[in-house]
């Protein structure tokens, strides 16, 4: 099932609304980097609140999602990793080194706004 | 059927301190008890069975002569109630059938005695006391045939020191009971998760922080940081008495699960010689941002959080809306 | 007509879509048996993993979730099949950062963190068991 991708200004939202399969995510990852490109977006947000699992192909791919997205310029934050889902990625060893992970979509925005001011003080300066 | 429901029962109770049926086998074989022993104990009936009023009430006066277990049977009605309890496991030595029904009534005699708080020294003192009187009995018993009388002796001490093991384990079984019931109640205690200020947590952890311990509190922790919408937790170890790998281990998982959710976490109250411990075992703890003290540690979070505090200047009148200026314009 | 609860649930494990349907099926049942939602998550979270390896190594095989007792315990256990290559080195595979098809190797050591107990039997050529339980707290 295909994950709706959203774009909100010089962001994409995609918001995950089932549990999905490895060809799944692959898709979304592929997806992703893809629109990157197209809409030159700066941020874009995973929202994983409907995940129940977070197992170790998951975690891996969202990792190598974050890098190729930044490799294509943008910033990547998944958002709404429940407390269930956080407790078995630790215990199994897991830990999405290198990716920012924020509590909700709402944090999430605030998040890559936070970002893009930055950018332009920094361009302004 | 009431024999049914009794044999269910001894399983129950045998079975629940992890005495089946081969663990009690081997401890038989241990002490070397076998068919001989039953024989020559089943013999002994008839003594016991005659000296037993005697025995019991020597037993009681020698007890109720020291003032330490004088207390525990105060109660005349109680006391003969333990008497009449005591006058049927004397006897049942020499009964036979050392199987399930007996390991129970030996288990629930060791049971009764931790539960009055009887000291394991006076529960002890009272099969020497049995051992010392029969021993007499028996030398009586067979004048000019020594050998006969310690044979049977013999087998009567290993029958005690199979029923001193019951009622030991019986007595340390309740005691791991009770402190795991405490264990609990201290755990369901000792961990509040306080919110300090809007999106800023403290956790202080006081005590042992073993793995379901410390299961339990980030599980605790990570649903307040969702609740709360928690921007940065404190985790404060001032109280835990030794931090080792494995807690460094636990800390760095709740750290990371935290992280996962959106919360940084700064850890406060690691002592110089914990610390000193933990770069001695080269536990990498690189991920841990540590502060020294709670104080502090709020300090850091303010600085996160983009908060200042700042101290009340009295000099400076306070600011009263007074509606708009009536000179102005 | 009442509704009986579910025992066990037994999943075919071919391809992708398989360990999403064990791993959902798995949770459903510690749900109906009573564990919390922490327990539940790391009981899919190790079918999930379970059913990868099958895939990875064995191509195929099965998983099968159901409920156990032992005395006073209670609990659920899944158990991983395949007639695949097998573990040479079961001691080996448990050790963390051991792996031999090139993932992170977090795999089976992580797996055990996730549950009470953990045993594989497993030769090579003869395919993998694994059996894992975790106990109701």
């Amino acid at each position: 099932m295909p994950v709706p991708i959203l774009k909100q200004g010089d962001c994409l939202i995609a918001s995950i609304q089932s549990a999905l399969t490895d060809a799944d995510l692959l898709e979304l990852r592929d997806e992703l980097s893809e629109r990157v490109g197209r809409y030159r977006s700066k941020g874009v947000i995973i929202d994983v609140t409907v995940l129940d699992v977070l197992d170790s192909f998951a975690s891996r791919t969202l990792r190598t999602m974050a890098e190729m997205i930044r490799l294509r310029g943008a910033e990547t934050v998944i958002v709404g990793i429940q407390p269930e889902v956080a407790f078995s990625m630790v215990q199994l060893g897991l830990s999405l080194d290198g990716v920012t992970t924020v509590l909700d979509l709402e944090e999430g925005l605030a998040h890559l706004d936070r970002s893009r001011r930055a950018r332009v003080a920094h361009a302004g300066g | 059927m009431a024999a049914t429901r009794q044999r269910v029962h001894a399983d129950d109770l045998a079975d629940s301190i992890g005495l089946g049926s081969e663990e009690l086998a081997m401890r038989k074989r241990f002490l070397e008890f076998d068919d001989d022993d039953v024989q020559r104990l089943e013999g002994m009936y008839g003594l016991t069975h005659e000296h037993v009023d005697a025995v019991i009430e020597a037993f009681y006066e020698h007890l109720l002569s020291f003032p330490e277990t004088t207390s525990f049977f105060r109660d005349p009605r109680l006391l003969e109630h333990v008497k009449g309890r005591q006058k049927n496991y004397f006897i049942r030595l020499t009964q036979g059938d050392y199987d399930h029904d007996y390991v129970t009534d030996r288990l629930r005699l060791g049971s009764i005695h931790e539960r009055i708080g009887l000291p394991v020294r006076s529960f002890l003192g009272m099969y020497a006391f049995y051992l010392r009187q029969i021993a007499a009995l028996l030398v009586q018993e067979h004048p000019g045939d020594p050998e006969h009388a310690f044979q049977k002796f013999h087998s009567l001490t290993k029958l005690l020191f199979f029923d001193i093991g019951l009622g030991v384990d019986m007595y340390i079984h309740q005691r791991e009971r009770t402190i795991a019931v405490q264990q609990d109640a201290i755990r369901e205690l000792s961990t509040p998760v306080l919110t300090i200020r809007d999106r800023l947590l403290v956790l202080p952890i006081i005590g042992i922080l073993d793995t379901s311990r410390a299961q339990q509190l980030t599980e605790e922790l990570l649903r307040s940081i969702r609740e709360s919408r928690a921007q940065v937790v404190i985790l404060d170890v001032t109280g835990v008495p030794a931090v080792d790998s494995a807690v460094a281990n636990h800390l760095l998982q709740t750290v990371e699960a935290s992280r996962l959710m959106g919360a940084q976490v700064i850890v406060t109250g690691l002592s110089a010689s914990v610390a000193q411990a933990l770069v001695t075992l080269g536990v990498d703890l690189t991920k841990l941002n540590a502060v020294g003290d709670l104080q502090g540690g709020i300090e850091v979070a303010n600085g996160i959080m983009r908060y200042q505090v700042v101290a009340i200047d009295d000099t400076i009148p306070e600011v009263v809306d007074a509606g708009p200026d009536p000179e102005a314009g | 007509m009442s509704r009986t609860p579910v025992d066990d649930v037994c999943v075919a494990i071919r391809s992708d879509a398989d360990v999403v349907a064990a791993r959902s099926l798995g949770r459903s049942l510690a749900e109906q048996h009573g564990f919390g939602t922490t327990d539940v998550t790391m009981i899919a979270t190790a079918i999930s993993e379970l059913a990868r390896n099958i895939l990875k190594y064995a191509h195929e095989g099965e998983i099968v979730v159901e409920t156990v007792e032992r005395g006073s315990m209670s609990g659920v256990s899944v158990v991983a099949r395949d007639d695949g290559p097998g573990i040479p080195d079961v001691g080996l595979a448990l050790q963390d950062g051991f792996s031999t098809a090139n993932s992170l190797g977090l795999g089976l050591p992580g797996t055990r963190r996730l549950m009470d107990e953990f045993e594989i039997v497993s030769a090579p050529g003869s395919g993998t068991v694994i059996t894992a339980i975790k106990w109701r707290r």
